[in-house]
């Protein structure tokens, strides 16, 4: 990765480092998710890699997860900077596979943006188009006392006199903690993309772990730091970071349990323990396979399941119950156009089993997706007899299939899965 | 659709340090979705010294489906199977990643080669001997290393049936197609 970055266009590229380089793709990581466990990947890359059965395993360290985390905004920007012409290519490439595929990433510029969490982590833009693209060996000698003045008063902008540490200050404001306002110290990423000093968002006494700003909980545990970023910080300031560091263990009156941190985690809580004998008699939680919450990225939903009747995008609009009931009101995580006067409806999981007991499994593999329409469609119309009986049966479930968005919908993410 | 700017991203990886890992990937034929990996024999190992191929298919999936992978070449391990090549390793079936790559999972099949699993079995003959009569699972795995597996073996082997006055080109083929058994080749090519 490191050597002749030229793409097929010719055009020579950044050098990347490794860190910045997504574990599933090898490219340049675009629109970063950081998982519980630390660690990064592309936002459709994860999306990809995920088991929309069961929980999903981190790619790098199997860590389970059911959670599909949000875009790591704060990540993305740094990306965008460090590496613009790297960039470029990704979104080309990445817009042409999204046209391709019919499904969307979400927008930057809009995203989250109606929501409150809009304050402090978006980098002042006037200021980040000054940033050269370089920033490696930006560190200079002799400026540590200045550095250290920072610590108190959080980016001065009369301590930026020479231009090499304007460089590095503008930097440093796209990488401060939410909480303290103070540059990032251990940086764990919550589930919602958010990212604080490990000190500052982990309270040791409570079981949870908010964010503070879109008041999302973070699911499974708590995360662990996210070492790339923790590594690029301590690169760049060298001496600031440690004295970060030092500080924030003075601080920190009791260190946070290890026990309860995500690399021991069991499993995850929130998904029940996959039960054949239960399933196949049909008790148990409802699990709607292959569909994902759209605010918290549960997936699959586990309970109630609401879908959105007025999104139009084939991915649909889908919340669990705890988000329905919730008052967040977030944008969908693929950009659906969703608005909080938009209508919902309660949906049944698809009764796979019964398809499955049904089908032997080469056929379901090849036109399972026709047969679950099928059923769902013949389990509608039992349960919602129309007043018309005098009609055919045959013409209405025809119809019905072309009408409803549901199995259609069902069908389309599952074979965006697998693609 | 196999990713195929990953796969060719891969090959270049895996093909700048072939002097240092030993393992390499080349195309079968004109598509990426086809490959022949390569591996050393682990030193130490009865498969020392030998050079095992192994066939590799990418699934559309890949890289979120694991490669399907098999050996070309025969190989005497309670693992790999004697007749067909199919290997027995979790990573290439439930506990595959999509970090894994194919140089990492080539690198997983020559750690297989150093440590076979006789509990977990894929050919239960050579499981059987392996655990029951250590000596001749040594001697027979090194003698299938030393008929199969070395690249000098095989050009003698060529020379041998030439000289029996096939054409080279297919006594190659003949003997690519019966994993360099050199009896069964020389069957197949008294039979054509």
């Amino acid at each position: 990765m490191e050597n002749d970055q030229e793409n097929h266009e010719g055009i020579q590229i950044e050098e990347i480092r490794d860190e910045f380089q997504c574990c599933v793709c090898l490219e340049l990581l675009y629109k970063p998710v950081v998982l519980g466990c630390g660690h990064i990947a592309c936002f459709w890359c994860i999306f990809k890699a995920m088991n929309t059965w069961r929980e999903s395993h981190c790619p790098i360290c199997r860590n389970p997860y059911h959670h599909f985390p949000s875009i790591c905004k704060l990540m993305h920007s740094l990306l965008l900077k460090l590496y613009p012409l790297a960039s470029a290519r990704r979104v080309k490439h990445v817009e042409e596979e999204e046209k391709e595929t019919g499904n969307c990433s979400p927008e930057f510029d809009d995203y989250l943006s109606e929501s409150s969490c809009q304050t402090d982590l978006v980098p002042d833009t006037a200021s980040s188009h000054s940033v050269p693209s370089q920033k490696r060996g930006s560190v200079g000698e002799g400026e540590q006392s200045s550095v250290n003045v920072s610590l108190d008063t959080v980016v001065p902008a009369t301590s930026s006199s020479e231009t090499n540490k304007d460089e590095k200050q503008v930097l440093m404001t796209d990488l401060l903690c939410g909480i303290c306002k103070l540059l990032l110290c251990r940086p764990v990423v919550l589930n919602c993309g958010h990212v604080y000093c490990e000190n500052c968002v982990i309270n040791p006494s409570d079981e949870l772990c908010r964010c503070p700003v879109c008041q999302l909980e973070h699911p499974n545990g708590y995360p662990n730091i996210c070492l790339v970023l923790e590594h690029y910080l301590e690169e760049q300031f060298p001496e600031l970071y440690a004295e970060r560091k030092r500080t924030s263990v003075e601080r920190s009156d009791c260190q946070i349990p290890s026990t309860r941190k995500q690399d021991e985690a069991a499993g995850c809580k929130s998904l029940p323990k996959f039960d054949l004998s239960e399933w196949l008699t049909g008790g148990g939680r409802q699990i709607h396979f292959g569909v994902g919450c759209d605010y918290c990225g549960m997936c699959p939903i586990v309970g109630e399941r609401y879908k959105c009747k007025d999104c139009k995008e084939k991915i649909g609009f889908d919340l669990c119950e705890g988000c329905y009931k919730s008052s967040s009101k977030l944008p969908g995580r693929f950009n659906q156009q969703h608005t909080p006067e938009h209508r919902f409806e309660l949906i049944q999981p698809l009764q796979v089993r019964n398809v499955v007991l049904r089908l032997p499994p080469e056929r379901l593999e090849e036109d399972g997706s026709i047969d679950l329409v099928r059923y769902i469609e013949d389990s509608s119309v039992e349960q919602h007899p129309e007043e018309d009986s005098s009609e055919t049966n045959s013409p209405r479930e025809v119809r019905n299939i072309s009408s409803s968005g549901t199995g259609d919908d069902q069908g389309g993410r599952e074979s965006a899965e697998r693609n | 659709m196999v990713d195929l700017a990953r796969v060719q991203k891969e090959l270049h990886e895996c093909n700048r340090d072939v002097q240092v890992s030993g393992i390499n990937v080349t195309l079968k034929g004109d598509s990426l979705t086809h490959l022949i990996g390569t591996i050393p024999g682990p030193i130490g190992t009865p498969y020392e010294g030998g050079t095992f191929k192994i066939d590799i298919t990418l699934t559309d999936g890949y890289p979120f489906e694991p490669p399907k992978m098999r050996f070309a070449t025969k190989v005497w391990h309670p693992n790999i199977s004697s007749q067909s090549g199919a290997i027995c390793l979790d990573i290439l079936k439930d506990q595959w990643s999509p970090a894994l790559t194919l140089k990492t999972a080539l690198l997983s099949i020559q750690a297989l080669l150093s440590a076979p699993e006789p509990d977990d079995p894929q050919d239960a003959v050579v499981a059987q001997q392996y655990l029951k009569d250590h000596q001749t699972f040594v001697s027979t795995a090194r003698y299938w290393t030393e008929t199969f597996a070395k690249t000098c073996a095989a050009e003698e082997k060529i020379q041998k049936l030439v000289e029996m006055g096939f054409p080279e080109a297919q006594v190659r083929s003949t003997l690519e197609a019966t994993g360099w058994d050199e009896n069964l080749a020389l069957e197949k090519l008294l039979s054509s």
